[in-house]
């Protein structure tokens, strides 16, 4: 939610309360994307995502702050941390170099654009103060039971269907980790960039051809033999530089 | 899934007893179609795990074709329960099984039974084995379903992702080409952005009207007359940017290109389709039906990015010299073309919105097919040139591709035609005369590109050629294959390590300026082609390209029954 | 059974559908076959459906069959289907009928032909369009029926393009056709302008409301059309041209078929013309300028199949004539009578020609009745037909046109009755020259043999003309017998004998202009008729049974078709070409080309402006997202604001 909004409904201690949170939720983010260090990185999403869970107690959501502390940082923080050290934190990226001059200061302007015309969109009346679907939160009931009721009657089908998510995001790691299969000649592929490189589309297929047709032009006054065995050359040879 | 819900069920009976709560009725037969998906797409999963030998791809392709069948019906026998005892809704009124929906699901359901018969020989041909692609087709459909029936912002939200993720890993289904890798993780990184952005405006929403049920929001909209409400309007404009990224609409689009290019060919093809018909149906459903009465707000936002998108989408595909790259920004053109339906906003437009949908997920998907036909082994040939002559080599295959681009370019007696006129027809009414002439004058530029390849396919190579370069072709082609293996077995470097994902953030391998300097500046394919690869074709793929293409001619003679199907959806919305 | 319609095109669009992918692989003779008996269970469910519309009582003789909406936007409902009614079904049997003969007279005569199954393919296609445009209850479908057999006429007229004379006719049949079909179409435009709606039977009833001015309009607009399709003046020429063309296609198609479709719409849109006289009046004058101009044309021709063209020319100047006279009984019944004969001296024509070894000069022919009597005996009773000799058919067809042009203004029936007699004459020049006489092609063999538009040297061999292969000579004898006997579908006798005009009355019987003159009358009429006809015979007989050589006789204005064709050339081409030329030098290359490279260059510039934003980079990617974000809101906020 946006600052203002909730400053208006608020009192003074959730005001503080709530700017503090922000505050340590935006720094945690410009963490993760600052860090040099991929360690450091997650340790900063750490402290995000504690932030987080400081703005679901601020609004009596006890229950999913807990759950947002050990399923996040508890759980998922230190898988990544797990696979960071698996791979070695001592790779470095140079992931903020500008595509063009000034990037990252119109990506910056642009970011504050958005943040100050969403900021002014909302200062605009609110139309309902209606509560949510699941009911005020600081009424009677315990907060799992309204979080298992809302799970269970509003939004059932939307709890279900993540179990889809799931399953995606195990085959689609399966399929992007998973190493070319044995067996197939791609293991002598890494070294063979030497200008020939297919990377690019038709990268390589346009050098070849142009082998080639330039073998079919030599001997186009020639025979259709002399031709052929140039072509074959021309093929030969695309397959050595390959 | 079926397991879940049922364990739900029986918690659920407890909790009644204990707390009050009652569970929502769940109508089984009404999310069939789904269900069928993704327990399909399960026992496909488990079939592939506990089998002893790896399976033929034509296997896991038949199950795939088997299951989207299965929906197809279900979802037609759902259409007609529909028609007589009117829309459905499920699950806590999280799902609507409406017309609209239905016809969604029948689209997307088709997509599904042709894109594995296209999918099989490519697999075959690239060496890919494994289920992976059927099974991310098949969970991507469901995702696309659950997008169109939904009556949730919450559930179009996971349906958006469902459909989405595994469009990312089809994008990398190739480990071979680096360029495919790359794809995916732009289409990852930027889809993730937008999906952002769409979380976003669903929260404002939700701030705005307390609910996420669109059934609920309208209501709400309906009793409230909303003069001045930023939030609301906020949150409106990025759910748009979110479905507009997904449907790939300029300024939105930029992804398009080079994932599309970098993606393996018949992946591209379902991509298109599948995430036009997702997208759009959420999209629609949004706005035209939750959303009317801030039309007049969202539809000049919608004018706009429509006439962008038509005029980019064309202008820019003019210059590619890369067939590929051409079709994706032709998508791109399409888009602009759907979008018409959704600016008249009327149940003109969306029913000519829908039969576009329709009409060309078909048209797509067979396109990217031979398209991937002629790229041959390491889909490095989709340059212009490589479509000189095909007429001669492959009449059927350049048959069935000039047809389909045909259509593409709106010609009579194709679907193509139609869909063209029902938009633009609706835009006219709609009195957005403006959008419908830049609609028309998008047409005329992207009829361009599309018949200078059905002319290049038919042109005699010969002709240019004498008659004695004719027969060095055929000597260079039958030096070729020897030079050509290689090629395809050393394709790419996949770099498996995550930083090496990273690294084609850092330095991009498709760099698609470079990529696009060899554009043909005349119009005139500077790259001579001496021989060229026979072009294999399977049974499967003739059998998924005639598919589309009857469907593409025989609606186009006939619309009638698809016009009336997309009437009667938009009426039963 | 009248649902059974459907079928009738049908048939022929699988056999095109079937040989267009796979004709080559059927191969020689199967292609044809396959084609021919599709044709001909096309030509047998027309008749069963005409069985069964005979039985309905003859006030519901008008059945609309539709399929499917078609095209609807807005105000347009164009549907597809067919209009079955005593009119378009007597069309469809007759083009069903001969089209069966054809093809398989086809199969003989093409059996030598590389391109055997190519052209079954375009034969299919042709059969398909026509009865598409003769079925079609609207203007639009048929519309694109008569697109459709405009289309395979130039196929079938190129069909041996790497004839350059052949190439060269396809194109100008093409270009005549484009000029005619721009008149049709704009009619099309103005009948839905005026009444609302392309549908025959809603816009006839719609009539009443709109003015004469626009009728006649809509009547010489649509009549424009029927001029470039039906070849009359002033777009006749490349019916002439049309004959490069291999011979089964000038009969189906330059004669028996496509150039009908002209007289068919003047008929379709009667009530049109009942209500706009005044553009009947120019049809009918059109009509008898072009019977006249095309008769006497072909009394100069050497070629055997040019004479026939003209005659071609000349005989739907009379179907013009009648329609213009209101007589649509006599236009259609002419027209049955005309494609049974026509396409008979066709074929015999055709048989004729491959007997001389592709010669097709009447000046190197002579005595061949001996030698192919089936081809003999048909022809002449094709020429005695269409030279209105009693008691063949085509004697009681063009006394029915002449008599109603009588009823219009006499001058008009003077004009035919001339017209008539020397349509006896060429076609007797003709036959003589070709059956008759001495075998001048025994001793003129070598060079100078060949017509002028041949320029293959000829070979110096023997030539055997013989009659040809029973596939070439069945079609000549069953077409003989209904050129014998075609006049008794509608005998002036009695009225209970004018079975084609009862049939025909639900479609014309309000508009009908038939005149019934007094029993004396009609036998003065038919005396007359009779005379003129043996006259015709009598002078041709008398002057080429013996001789070839007569220049007097065939000036060289006759021969050149009273020069229209150079005076166009001169005229409306040469011109053209000068202003083509201006166009292409001057307005082209300085105003069109600078506005369409303009354009052109605008969108590639543009186009490669736009690709530069493509840099690859997911970062850029992701900015230009951001500012697409940025002005949405910023545009929302400004609303929101206002």
């Amino acid at each position: 939610m946006s600052a203002p909004a909730v400053l208006a409904a608020a009192t003074i201690p959730d005001a503080v309360t709530f700017a503090l949170a922000a505050v340590i939720c935006v720094v945690g983010a410009l963490g993760v994307v600052l860090m040099r260090n991929p360690v450091h990185s997650a340790l900063a999403l750490v402290m995000t995502l504690f932030g987080v869970a400081v703005l679901f107690v601020e609004q009596d959501a006890q229950f999913l702050a807990a759950v947002q502390v050990i399923v996040y940082t508890g759980a998922i923080v230190v898988l990544f941390l797990f696979v960071i050290m698996l791979l070695g934190v001592d790779r470095r990226e140079r992931v903020l170099a500008d595509t063009f001059r000034g990037q990252r200061v119109v990506a910056l302007v642009l970011g504050l654009m958005v943040l100050a015309e969403v900021v002014l969109l909302a200062r605009t009346r609110w139309t309902t103060g209606a509560h949510s679907v699941a009911g005020p939160l600081d009424g009677p009931g315990s907060n799992v039971a309204k979080l298992g009721r809302s799970i269970f009657t509003t939004y059932l089908i939307p709890f279900e269907v993540t179990s889809a998510l799931l399953v995606v995001a195990v085959v689609g790691a399966v399929v992007l980790a998973r190493r070319p299969g044995l067996g197939e000649p791609s293991g002598e592929a890494p070294d063979e960039a030497d200008g020939a490189s297919p990377v690019g589309p038709g990268a390589s297929g346009p050098g070849a051809e142009a082998a080639d047709a330039e073998a079919a032009d030599a001997a186009g006054a020639g025979t259709a033999e002399s031709t052929a065995g140039a072509g074959a050359a021309a093929g030969a040879g695309a397959a050595v530089t390959r | 899934m079926i397991g879940s819900a049922h364990l739900a069920g029986v918690v659920g009976a407890r909790l009644v007893a204990a707390s009050g709560i009652t569970i929502p009725h769940i109508d089984y037969t009404a999310i069939l179609p789904e269900l069928i998906l993704l327990g399909g797409m399960l026992l496909l999963l488990a079939a592939a795990a506990l089998s002893p030998r790896p399976l033929p791809t034509e296997a896991y392709a038949t199950a795939t074709v088997g299951l989207a069948t299965a929906s197809l019906v279900t979802s037609l026998v759902l259409w007609r329960d529909v028609t007589d005892r009117g829309p459905l809704t499920t699950v806590a009124h999280s799902i609507d099984v409406d017309g609209f929906a239905l016809f969604f699901l029948v689209t997307i359901s088709c997509i599904l039974v042709v894109a594995p018969m296209l999918g099989a020989g490519y697999l075959r041909r690239e060496r890919i084995s494994g289920p992976e692609y059927y099974v991310l087709a098949l969970i991507s459909g469901s995702g696309a379903m659950f997008m169109a029936s939904a009556n949730d912002l919450v559930l179009v939200f996971l349906g958006l992702e469902i459909l989405s993720i595994p469009l990312y890993v089809l994008a990398g289904l190739d480990h071979r080409r680096e360029a495919s890798g790359e794809a995916a993780m732009k289409y990852f990184v930027l889809g993730a952005f937008s999906s952002a952005i769409f979380v976003y405006g669903i929260a404002l929403t939700y701030g705005a009207t307390g609910s996420t049920n669109l059934a609920e929001i309208g209501a709400f909209l309906a009793r409230n007359v909303v003069t001045s409400d930023g939030v609301l309007i906020g949150g409106l404009g990025l759910l748009l940017v979110g479905f507009a990224f997904k449907v790939a609409a300029v300024p939105f689009h930029m992804w398009t290109p080079d994932v599309y290019q970098g993606a393996p060919t018949p992946a591209t093809g379902f991509m298109a389709a599948m995430a036009k018909a997702g997208g759009f149906a959420a999209l629609l459903r949004v706005f035209v039906s939750t959303f009317p009465s801030l039309r007049s707000s969202w539809q000049p936002v919608v004018f706009v990015l429509a006439a962008l998108t038509l005029l980019v989408g064309a202008v820019v595909a003019v210059v590619q010299s890369d067939v590929k790259r051409m079709l994706s920004y032709s998508s791109i053109n399409h888009a602009g073309f759907v979008l018409l339906g959704l600016q008249a906003a009327t149940a003109r437009g969306v029913a000519g919105s829908l039969y576009y949908v329709f009409t060309y997920g078909l048209v797509v998907l067979g396109s990217f097919a031979v398209v991937s036909l002629v790229g041959g082994s390491g889909e490095d040939r989709h340059d212009l040139a490589r479509f000189r002559g095909l007429g001669r080599r492959q009449p059927v295959i350049a048959t069935a591709f000039a047809v389909l681009l045909l259509a593409q370019a709106g010609a009579p007696f194709t679907t193509g035609f139609f869909a063209k006129l029902y938009v633009v027809e609706a835009a006219a009414a709609a009195h957005s005369y403006l959008l419908a002439a830049i609609a028309m004058g998008s047409a005329a530029i992207a009829a361009f590109f599309y018949l200078r390849v059905v002319f290049l396919m038919f042109s005699d190579a010969g002709a240019a050629a004498p008659a004695g370069e004719g027969a060095t072709a055929r000597a260079v082609e039958a030096a070729r294959p020897a030079g050509i293996e290689p090629a395809g077995a050393a394709g790419g470097s996949w770099v498996p390590e995550p930083s090496g994902a990273v690294a084609t953030m850092v330095a991009p391998v498709t760099r698609s300026a470079a990529a696009d300097a060899r554009s043909v500046s005349s119009g005139v394919v500077a790259l001579d082609v001496s021989g060229e690869p026979p072009v294999a074709t399977s049974p499967w793929i003739l059998a998924g390209l005639g598919i589309c293409v009857a469907v593409t001619v025989v609606f186009g003679v006939w619309p009638q029954p698809l016009v009336e199907f997309a009437h009667q959806a938009t009426l039963l919305f | 059974m009248i649902h059974a319609a459907f079928l009738i095109p049908l048939f022929p669009l699988v056999g095109f559908a079937v040989l267009a992918p796979f004709g080559r692989k059927l191969g020689n003779p199967l292609a044809g076959w396959i084609a021919t008996l599709l044709v001909a269970a096309s030509f047998v469910v027309t008749v069963l459906v005409f069985v069964a519309l005979f039985r309905i009582a003859p006030a519901h003789r008008s059945v609309t069959e539709p399929w499917f909406d078609w095209i609807s936007v807005d105000r347009l409902r164009v549907g597809a289907g067919l209009l079955v009614d005593p009119l378009s079904l007597t069309m469809a049997s007759f083009v069903t009928g001969v089209s069966a003969l054809i093809h398989l007279y086809s199969i003989g005569y093409m059996r030598h032909d590389e391109q055997f199954p190519k052209f079954f393919t375009y034969l299919n296609l042709f059969v398909f369009s026509m009865l598409m445009l003769v079925l079609a209850d609207n203007f639009v479908l048929s519309f694109l029926g008569w697109e459709g057999v405009g289309v395979c006429s130039y196929f079938l007229i190129a069909f041996w393009f790497d004839r350059a004379e052949a190439a060269s006719a396809g194109k100008k049949a093409m270009i005549f056709n484009r000029i005619g079909d721009a008149g049709f179409l704009l009619g099309i435009f103005l009948v839905f302008e005026r009444t609302g709606s392309v549908q025959y039977t809603t816009v006839f009833a719609r009539l009443g409301h709109v003015g004469t001015p626009s009728l006649v309009a809509i009547a010489l607009l649509l009549f424009l059309g029927a001029v470039g399709k039906s070849a009359q003046i002033p777009l006749f020429p490349w019916l002439a041209d049309a004959m490069a063309g291999p011979t089964p296609v000038s009969a189906l198609i330059h004669a028996a078929t496509m150039v009908t479709a002209g007289v068919y719409l003047m008929c379709r849109i009667n009530p049109v013309l009942h209500l706009a006289p005044d553009a009947a009046h120019v049809i009918a004058w059109v009509g008898v300028a072009t019977a006249f101009v095309g008769a006497t044309s072909a009394c100069a021709q050497d070629d055997i199949k040019k004479v026939l063209a003209y005659s071609t020319v000349s005989q739907l100047g009379y179907m013009f004539l009648a329609a213009g006279s209101g007589a649509y009984v006599a236009a259609i019944f002419l027209m049955l009578t005309h494609a049974f004969y026509k396409a008979l001296l066709f074929l015999g024509a055709g048989s004729v020609i491959h007997a001389m070894d592709e010669d097709q000069d009447i000046k190197n022919m002579g005595g061949l009745a001996k030698l192919m009597p089936i081809t003999g005996v048909t022809f002449l009773v094709g020429w005695l037909s269409i030279a209105g000799v009693p008691p063949f058919s085509g004697f009681w067809s063009k006394g029915d046109v002449l008599q109603n042009a009588w009823a219009v203004t006499p001058a008009l029936w003077a004009i035919g009755a001339v017209t008539a007699a020397l349509t006896a004459y060429y076609m007797g020049r003709e036959y003589f020259l070709v059956f008759q006489g001495q075998r001048r092609w025994v001793e003129a063999r070598p060079e100078a043999s060949h017509g002028p538009e041949h320029g293959e040297s000829y070979t110096a061999r023997g030539l055997h003309p013989h009659d040809p292969t029973w596939h070439m000579s069945v079609p000549l004898v069953v077409l003989a017998a209904l050129a014998v006997l075609g006049g008794l579908v509608n005998l002036p006798f009695h009225p209970s004998l004018v079975f084609l005009e009862r049939w025909l009355s639900p479609v014309v019987g309000a508009t009908l202009l038939q005149h019934h003159f007094s029993a004396g009358a009609e036998w003065l009429f038919a005396l007359v008729d009779a005379a003129l006809a043996i006259l015709g015979v009598a002078v041709a007989a008398a002057l080429w049974r013996k001789s070839s050589d007569r220049p007097a006789l065939e000036p060289r204005f006759l021969s050149m078709a009273w020069w229209v064709d150079a005076a166009e050339d001169r005229l409306v081409a040469r011109t053209g070409e000068a202003l083509a030329s201006f166009t292409a030098t001057v307005v082209e290359s300085r105003v069109v080309d600078g506005a369409v490279n303009g354009v052109a260059s605008l969108v590639r510039t543009t186009g490669e402006r736009l690709r530069r934003v493509q840099s690859g980079y997911v970062r850029s990617y992701a900015l230009g997202l951001t500012a697409g974000v940025v002005v949405l809101l910023a545009y929302l906020l400004v609303r929101v604001g206002s």
